[in-house]
């Protein structure tokens, strides 16, 4: 009887654990969003390295640091404009989702972070930030967003997206080895 | 090594470079008569990267750069003597080559972005 009982419930909370777990998957998985969901967490992304860049712009005294945050502005800029004039051709609106706003959340806190810093400490929290952040929006766009991507234009988009994304990355490491 | 490479130093910005969506037609016509004898190379920006990455060109050739790309770059010499100026999304400019000019260049936006011409000939 008690192992009976024992034997049920664990049934019924595997079943509500794994039915949880689909659910969550279904809902948040990156490889689950569409299109214009997916075209919100690229603008997102893009604006969140334009105001970190605008932070180092702020804070640091590097020139070089000056110079990779410039690019990053220049660069995010002009992939959001063509993002957005690509939607509006598509007569699309992006639509916000659960990555989009983790994004914003871990974006914030970093600013809170990094905004206490000051000299070589900010510079080298920044720069491995845009590594990482860089290797992190990469990982996503090349796993999660080009194989699922449906639209042929959002898709070559992506694409060149991709490539820039990884220029950062070479780019945001010979920052990270300049600063050591 | 050539003469030209021993008169690095004393060159420095002979070279011109002009964005052709302002001045296209002009240009090219300037280029032909003042230039009749020499070649023109097209360098392409693609990808992040200056396609051919390694170019042959002669005194008095005309070299044109076009950014394909959706970010700007641009090309400038490693010791800062010539540069095409910001090129963004399909603009295209041009230098003429000049004996001795720098032979290394790169992107100043996207540092690892690196290439190279070579001057052969003489004179
Ligand atoms: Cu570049």
């Amino acid at each position: 009887m008690k192992i009976k009982a024992l034997v049920a419930a664990l049934t019924a909370s595997a079943v509500l654990t794994l039915g949880l777990a689909q659910a969550k998957m279904k809902t948040q998985s990156p490889a689950e969003l569409n299109d214009l969901e997916i075209a919100h967490v690229a603008y997102v992304a893009d604006s969140i390295d334009i105001r970190y860049a605008h932070l180092a712009l702020a804070l640091s005294e590097n020139p070089a640091v000056h110079e990779f945050a410039e690019t990053m502005i220049r660069d995010h800029t002009a992939v959001n404009d063509q993002a957005l004039a690509l939607l509006k051709k598509l007569g699309a609106q992006p639509r916000d989702n659960f990555l989009s706003q983790s994004l914003q959340q871990n974006a914030k806190t970093l600013i809170d972070e990094m905004s206490d810093l000051r000299g070589t400490a900010f510079d080298k929290r920044y720069a491995e930030n845009e590594l990482a952040y860089h290797i992190a929006v990469n990982d996503l766009v090349d796993n999660s967003f080009l194989p699922n991507i449906e639209n042929a234009e959002v898709h070559a988009l992506f694409t060149a997206g991709s490539k820039i994304f990884h220029a950062h990355e070479k780019h945001a490491a010979m920052m990270v080895k300049q600063l050591k | 090594m050539t003469a030209g490479f021993t008169r690095r130093a004393f060159l420095s910005k002979t070279v011109v470079a002009i964005a052709v969506t302002v001045l296209s037609s002009r240009f090219l016509t300037y280029t032909e008569d003042a230039r009749a004898a020499g070649d023109t190379h097209v360098i392409d920006i693609k990808a992040f990267k200056f396609v051919p990455d390694t170019l042959k060109v002669r005194v008095g050739d005309t070299i044109t750069w076009t950014n394909h790309d959706i970010v700007p770059h641009t090309a400038t010499a490693d010791d800062k003597s010539w540069d095409t100026g910001t090129l963004k999304r399909n603009e295209r400019a041009s230098l003429t080559v000049t004996a001795g000019m720098a032979p290394r260049y790169y992107c100043r936006f996207h540092p690892q972005m690196r290439a190279q011409i070579e001057i052969v000939g003489g004179d």
